[in-house]
């Protein structure tokens, strides 16, 4: 274990009091997630690969039972804990978050406006990147130029599903996208309807991990997709996922009364 | 609670993607791809992601099992394995070794596949060991052998996405090798044309720079009439043919009458489309060729290969970094099962076991005289099954009853043996006729290594135990190594096979299990400080000069009629995989492609009345099926497709054990068939 790896186990274990730790560690040359307990070696930590921890955790959640358990969480991770949270999907409150500020390298990788955990417990604080240029270029295409990129983009899709499987706020157990009433043809690319329910699933859930586009083996620009719908939201709505105070506006009646159920179907 | 993530190989397709295993208290819940792999780099396709699926599935053989009476019945690891053993003391007294023939695996590791050939020729005591790269690029093999002296893909996988041109034929590659496909459409994005010739539009044709049909059983007339243009353009390069090639006048004299015209008559492939392909790739400044089935499942399968080599050469496209020759393989270790000697005429490390200096280093090494003539062949295997010259079979982990052409004649043959033990993780249609059954353990559960395609040696690690009493296959062939008597079966782990297949076959030399955890290494490695060679041919060729083979174009062993006026060609989809014992278990592939179905042309349907999605029967001269229709633009006219997965419609009932002359490979890809609704 390296110094890192030991600052981390004693924040989690000795300091927040968690019974296991979610992180990335290095063993024989390749990076990984691990999750450790208190005195175990998980081998070298490591905080420049990417892995999307959270969306690890979701998977596991059904067998982790009552155990406290501790996260390295950058700020995406951390809304995207919120999000899961208002769902009902974690229980935030029994959480450790141990805050993660990201490199610089990889807010610009990430064209990241929102970079800074609320506590940061490793890393610097660096500057946020404002700007997304693809975005801006696709701004300023006629609608049916920006369709047909998109078109363009899609055609590449072989439907792995590393979008979703990989999405820290994707977690409906039965995913409209795998079954047929949308997306009836066998065989790929997947229809148009694919990618345009996603976009809208996660509308008010998205929180800018980009780990969809990290994942997407043919390097379809997903997360300049989400940005876009974001804006959207932000300006249609003033809504911005990962804000614990404000409900989602899709979960709004029509006479803008919010809902009393707690929304977790979606 | 206890989790873990193990990381381990894709146990699919030969692109040997990366990822963790996730495991709680001994179950695998889920699947993390590897970010810092090189090949892979944190994706995968959607088999790579529900790897996990089938492992534990109710349906594993947990087990061995004799027949008794006519039936399957639990047995002990004693009682089966002192059987197989005595069985097949007994063929070999009465019948000589040459009666028995041993299959090895191209979903084991090379450690296993290293013993299973061990176990054939030092405790057996015949060259008969194969496996089912026979069915997929046995050609591949004997056309690059003879024209590069290396029967592997020339460059990796990571090169793709640098090429200016790619050529890809006979590939799906977007579907059968997804994260190659989308290499490939990398290189797209960045600006490279890529030219798809393929009797079927697939996924990577639609989206490609040029998609050429043309029609099954006629590639070397289009690749000789690329040929043809090239020279007479002046675009071949003629540096590299003078300093590095032999045959060329050779070469220019069988492509002469090739010209573009008289390739439309053959392939019907538009003159101006094939011009243009050729100035394409002619001019690119760094070109790849991909293929894969397309290309060597034919009786002239070979000759194909050969005449894209010669493509490959006469352009100069060998041994730079983004150029070659690149046979895409199917299966997660089917190189490594060839590496590692699972062939019948090779040792470990491709030597020849008809070369004297050869078979003496292997009889020191394994302390045993071993025969001096080459084994039969899997193909060839069932045909002496039929006339008694094989009386037992050994198989390890394949399937021939699904994979295999004309499946009656193969059930045919395996009841004519007299004795035939199976080692699987699933019941088969093969275990089914099996006198003894094995259960072994999957890829998630034992040690060792996979060969990629690009010739990259991948760990693979036990993430769970197997279930109830299966046995990781490397133990079974130790097991019946020393039980027949033979020494040197006394590994404990399969990192210490592989120190002794590094021993014995000289593009292993490097190889340790160590180093390949830390490191991506591609054979040739022959040394413990050699970092492994990725791009091959580099300078020149080790056999000297590259040899051009004239090849001339020949129409397929079965020619439509009257009676079967359909060209009936088989392939893969994406979400099953082959003949789908692992994926048709995993709920969310199979929920992706539940069903077979035969690709019809829309002229085609509507001229025999035949809607989308109604029930149709293919027959062909062997035999006759009833599956959905799947009307569609895709595919030609007048030609047919079948994905070969599923057992309820099996393609190979239809088609064509004909066999290359050289490779003795099936011609899967052409046979005649007739079309009707049901
Ligand atoms: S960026 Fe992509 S992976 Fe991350 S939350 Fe948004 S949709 Fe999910
Ligand atoms: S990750 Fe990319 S290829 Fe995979 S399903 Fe999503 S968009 Fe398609
Ligand atoms: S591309 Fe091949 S090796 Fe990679 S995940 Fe898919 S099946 Fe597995």
């Amino acid at each position: 274990m390296n110094d890192l790896g030991r600052r981390l186990a004693r924040i989690a274990f000795d300091e927040r009091g968690a019974d296991i730790l979610l992180m990335m560690a290095e063993n024989q040359g390749n990076v990984g997630p691990v999750i450790i307990s208190k005195g175990q070696d998980p081998g070298d930590a490591r905080i420049d690969v990417p892995y999307q921890l959270v969306a690890i955790l979701t998977n596991l959640l059904p067998f982790i039972g009552k155990a406290k358990v501790a996260i390295l969480c950058r700020r995406c991770d951390e809304k995207a804990l919120i999000e899961l949270a208002k769902r009902g999907i974690v229980d935030d409150a029994s959480m450790v978050r141990i805050g993660l500020a990201c490199s610089k390298e990889q807010i610009q990788a990430c064209r990241c406006s929102d970079c800074v955990p609320s506590k940061v417990d490793i890393g610097e604080a660096a500057e946020p990147c404002p700007e997304d240029a693809l975005a801006i270029e696709l701004g300023s295409m006629t609608i049916e130029q920006r369709a047909a990129f998109w078109m363009r983009q899609f055609r590449k899709c072989n439907k792995c599903f590393g979008c979703t499987l990989n999405c820290p706020v994707c977690f409906c157990d039965d995913c409209v996208l795998e079954e047929r009433t949308y997306t009836p043809k066998e065989g790929i690319p997947p229809e148009l309807a694919f990618h345009l329910i996603r976009s809208f699933h996660l509308a008010d859930k998205c929180v800018e991990c980009g780990e969809c586009e990290r994942s997407c083996p043919v390097d379809i620009p997903l997360l300049t997709l989400r940005k876009m719908v974001n804006r959207d939201m932000k300006n249609m709505f003033d809504y911005g996922s990962g804000d614990a105070e404000k409900k989602s506006p899709l979960l709004t009646t029509l006479d803008d009364q919010p809902l009393e159920d707690d929304g977790h179907a979606c | 609670m206890h989790v873990d993530h193990v990381l381990t190989t894709c146990p699919y397709c030969g692109t040997g993607c990366r990822f963790y295993l996730q495991v709680v208290d001994g179950r695998l819940v889920g699947v993390v791809p590897c970010k810092t792999d090189e090949i892979s780099q944190g994706k995968l396709c959607i088999k790579g992601y529900n790897a996990h699926a089938f492992v534990q599935h109710p349906d594993r053989l947990t087990h061995p099992m004799v027949r008794e009476d006519g039936q399957l019945r639990k047995a002990t690891w004693d009682e089966a394995l002192d059987k197989v053993v005595s069985e097949i003391k007994r063929i070999t007294a009465e019948h000589g070794p040459d009666s028995v023939i041993v299959l090895a695996s191209a979903k084991c590791t090379n450690e296993e596949n290293y013993l299973f050939q061990k176990l054939a020729r030092a405790a057996i005591g015949t060259n008969n060991v194969d496996h089912c790269a026979r069915l997929c690029h046995a050609s591949t093999v004997a056309g690059l052998l003879m024209s590069f002296g290396s029967g592997a893909m020339t460059n990796t996988i990571p090169e793709f996405e640098d090429a200016d041109c790619v050529l890809v034929t006979g590939s799906n590659t977007l579907e059968a090798h997804p994260l190659i496909g989308a290499r490939i459409l990398r290189a797209q994005d960045k600006g490279a044309k890529i030219v798809v010739v393929d009797p079927r539009d697939t996924p990577l044709s639609r989206i490609a720079y040029s998609s050429i049909r043309q029609k099954p059983g006629t590639d070397i007339a289009w690749i000789n009439g690329m040929i043809k243009i090239i020279i007479d353009e002046g675009l071949h390069d003629e540096g590299f043919i003078k300093d590095h090639t032999s045959g060329f006048e050779d070469l220019k004299r069988i492509v002469q009458p090739y010209t573009p015209e008289r390739v439309e008559e053959i392939t019907s492939i538009p003159k101006e489309r094939l011009i243009d392909a050729a100035r394409t790739y002619a001019s690119a400044e760094r070109a790849m060729i991909a293929y894969a089935m397309g290309v060597t499942q034919h009786t002239n399968g070979t000759n194909i290969v050969r005449a894209l080599a010669n493509l490959a050469m006469v352009t100069g496209n060998v041994g730079r970094e983004s150029t070659g020759v690149n046979p895409l393989r199917g299966q997660c270790n089917v190189q490594g099962a060839c590496d590692a000697g699972g062939l019948p005429d090779l040792f470990p490390g491709y030597q020849k076991v008809e070369d004297a200096d050869a078979r003496k280093k292997f009889e020191a090494a394994w302390g045993k005289p071993l025969p001096p003539n080459k084994g039969t062949t899997l193909t060839c295997a069932f045909k002496d099954a039929l006339i008694g010259k094989v009386k037992a079979m050994i198989i390890f982990g394949e399937n021939p009853m699904l994979s295999d052409p004309d499946i009656a004649h193969v059930e045919e043959a395996i009841k004519e043996l007299e004795f035939l033990a199976v080692t699987e993780i699933f019941p088969t249609a093969t275990t089914k006729l099996a006198h003894v059954v094995l259960a072994g353990a999957c890829y998630a559960e034992k040690d060792g290594t996979f060969t990629s395609t690009d010739r990259a040696i991948r760990p693979v690690h036990k993430a769970i135990d197997p279930p109830g009493e299966a046995r990781p296959d490397w133990q079974i062939a130790c097991e019946l190594g020393r039980r027949l008597g033979a020494s040197g079966f006394d590994f404990s782990s399969p990192s210490e096979i592989m120190d002794e297949m590094a021993r014995l076959a000289p593009p292993y030399g490097g190889i340790s299990h160590a180093r390949a955890d830390r490191e991506v290494l591609r054979w040739p490695c022959p040394s413990k400080d050699h970092k492994g060679t990725p791009v091959l041919h580099v300078g020149g060729f080790k056999i000297g000069k590259g040899v051009l083979v004239p090849v001339d174009h020949a129409p397929p062993a079965e020619q439509t009629s009257e009676e079967y006026p359909f060209i009936l060609t088989t392939g893969r989809n994406l979400f099953q995989f082959h003949t789908g014992t692992m994926t048709r278990r995993s709920p969310k592939l199979e929920r992706e492609a539940p069903e077979p179905y035969v690709e019809v042309n829309t002229t085609d349907a509507k001229r025999l009345g035949i809607s989308d999605g109604g029930r149709v029967r293919v027959s062909s001269r062997r035999g006759e099926i009833s599956l959905k229709a799947r009307v569609t633009g895709w595919i030609m006219p007048g030609v047919i497709f079948i994905p070969f997965h599923y057992a309820e419609a099996a393609a190979n009932r239809l088609t064509n054990p004909a066999l290359d002359p050289v490779a003795k490979i099936p011609e899967f890809k052409v046979c005649a068939a007739q079309l009707e609704k049901a």
